[in-house]
């Protein structure tokens, strides 16, 4: 068997009586599209943040592309992952164009000048037009990046992402802020890249229904993985209600679908109309 | 005109200031850069006035002026760079406690010191025309390495100003970094004080890089013109001084805003008169 891109054991993050994540232990293969769903809280952010290496967990055991993630390793490992988080905050006030916000993700700007002087740096500029390319962004390469609309920036950022072209991807919400157009365009696009370069890419997304048709499974988190419904399968009545609590409807969906989508966490009688 | 410029490019004590001046803009209109990328205009005003405790020392204990509080502005850097942190304090708050406590130890420690060992009004605003030899060769070693430290790491300190966390995702030693870059602002802060004095040091420390803000579209444009600005308002502002007999900091620093103002209203003008506004 091909050893895993990514591959977690028994980790746990957060304190004893408050853990964040407990018991997880998950495995994806190289040009797998996997997407992550689960309540506010669950630990879906942690869990990207702990597999890009940002934190490290207090229990549990990680290899990355089959190398053990650790404190030696993580910088030489992180070279060949792309990471969206989440945008919480206003982006700072940084005159630059889009063109030098996708170049911030290229290899040479994470090594040292003495690093940097053996990198290849002849096609740079075409991988930078390559990733705004992908998404739709060439046309505003020389705009100012703080002039762009929040979608817009959040296409610069995956960009950004993509431009060092990674094995593994790992996105938070990376539909936040896009219109239903380019939502499906950045999921076409994903699978796209699973398919043809064998790219690993580990999705947060809340929308069930919208990713459906494009990704390989879904985990279903909520501290740990409480199931991973593969193409075809149905995900169970009581794992929606173990996540998301009992008072959520649960509607029949698309045959081709993974999952059953919930579609409110309100209990009926609370509903009215206006 | 011309007679004026021979007078000031012929004057011995001008003629002295220049070089250390000219290589003071070079450096601070780079890691000015950095300064407003990072939001650490606060740091430099913190780090300028604790150089007071470093000179009060050198003082004291008869050290060399310069390299001693070169060394305590770059330890209270570095400890403002860990405190936020570790103790859990924001780092607005540990500014301003560092701030005051090491003023007050170099306010102590200057008025126990034989008056005429200490110039207070130079170490407070500054003069370029009493730098000693020594003092340029310390200000030439320390450009040096900032400027091979911008060199090194300033592509890794942009990606970090941009997004601390992505940047930490791609593999950037953010931590260590992180404590690089105040160390070596704490530097710069330093060898600025025998030019703008530790009350006007946060100028030259903004102003250069904030007149360049409203122009600049990439790291090296914008790099090219916080050059340009810094170096203008340090020729500019020492042949004021030497036109009016004026002290040659505050003259510098002044330059340096009439620039500022001039290019943020040319920009104003430009979005608000000159394009089509939106705006209600």
């Amino acid at each position: 068997m091909n050893t895993p891109v990514v591959h977690l054991s028994h980790v746990r993050f957060g304190s004893d009586k408050k853990p964040v994540l407990e018991h997880l232990s998950l495995e994806v293969g190289a040009g797998h599209f996997m997407g992550i769903i689960g309540p506010n809280g669950a630990g879906k952010s942690t869990l990207l943040s702990i597999i890009a290496g940002l934190i490290k967990p207090d229990a549990g055991h990680i290899d990355l592309f089959g190398k053990c993630l650790n404190k030696r390793t993580r910088r030489k490992l992180q070279r060949d992952l792309g990471y969206l988080h989440q945008v919480q905050s206003k982006l700072p006030d940084i005159p630059l164009r889009v063109r030098d916000v996708v170049a911030m993700g290229l290899s040479s700007y994470n090594t040292s000048l003495f690093q940097g002087l053996f990198n290849d740096k002849s096609n740079e500029q075409e991988k930078i037009t390559h990733a705004l390319d992908l998404v739709e962004m060439t046309a505003h390469q020389t705009s100012d990046f703080r002039r762009l609309s929040g979608g817009q920036q959040q296409r610069v950022r995956l960009a950004r992402a993509l431009v060092r072209q990674p094995k593994l991807l790992l996105l938070d919400e990376p539909s936040a802020a896009l219109d239903s157009r380019h939502q499906e365009k950045l999921y076409q696009l994903l699978r796209k890249l699973c398919d043809e370069q064998d790219m690993t890419v580990l999705m947060v997304e809340h929308d069930i229904a919208a990713i459906t048709s494009y990704v390989d499974s879904v985990a279903c988190l909520n501290k740990n993985i409480h199931y991973h419904a593969k193409k075809g399968d149905t995900i169970p009545d009581e794992v929606w209600r173990e996540m998301y609590g009992d008072h959520v409807n649960i509607v029949a969906h698309d045959a081709s679908c993974i999952g059953c989508a919930p579609v409110s966490h309100k209990p009926p009688h609370e509903h009215h109309h206006d | 005109m011309i007679n004026f410029l021979e007078a000031f490019f012929t004057s011995p004590v001008m003629m002295g200031a220049l070089f250390p001046a000219l290589l003071i803009a070079v450096v601070t209109s780079s890691m000015s850069m950095m300064v407003l990328a990072h939001r650490l205009s606060f740091l430099t005003v913190g780090v300028s006035h604790a150089s007071l405790a470093g000179l009060g020392i050198a003082v004291t204990l008869s050290l060399p002026l310069l390299p001693t509080a070169a060394v305590t502005a770059v330890a209270v850097a570095l400890l403002l760079a860990l405190m936020p942190s570790r103790q859990g304090i924001n780092e607005d708050a540990g500014t301003g406690v560092l701030f005051a406590g090491s003023m007050a130890l170099g306010v102590m420690l200057i008025s126990n010191a034989n008056s005429y060992e200490v110039d207070l009004f130079g170490l407070l605003f500054g003069n370029i025309l009493t730098v000693s030899e020594q003092d340029t060769t310390w200000i030439t070693w320390g450009s040096v390495f900032v400027l091979l430290a911008l060199l090194i790491w300033a592509k890794s300190w942009w990606s970090m100003a941009f997004d601390m966390i992505t940047a930490k995702a791609s593999g950037i030693a953010t931590s260590r970094l992180r404590l690089v870059l105040y160390g070596v602002i704490g530097l710069t802060v330093v060898m600025c004080v025998k030019l703008a004095g530790i009350v006007l040091t946060t100028g030259l420390m903004v102003l250069p890089a904030a007149c360049a803000w409203f122009w600049g579209r990439s790291m090296f444009s914008l790099w090219a013109l916080s050059l340009t600005f810094s170096i203008i308002g340090t020729l500019g502002g020492l042949m004021w001084s030497y036109q009016y007999d004026l002290p040659s900091g505050a003259s510098i620093i002044a330059m340096l805003c009439l620039l500022f103002i001039a290019s943020w209203l040319i920009s104003w003008l430009k979005h608000h008169v000159f394009e089509v506004s939106h705006d209600f």
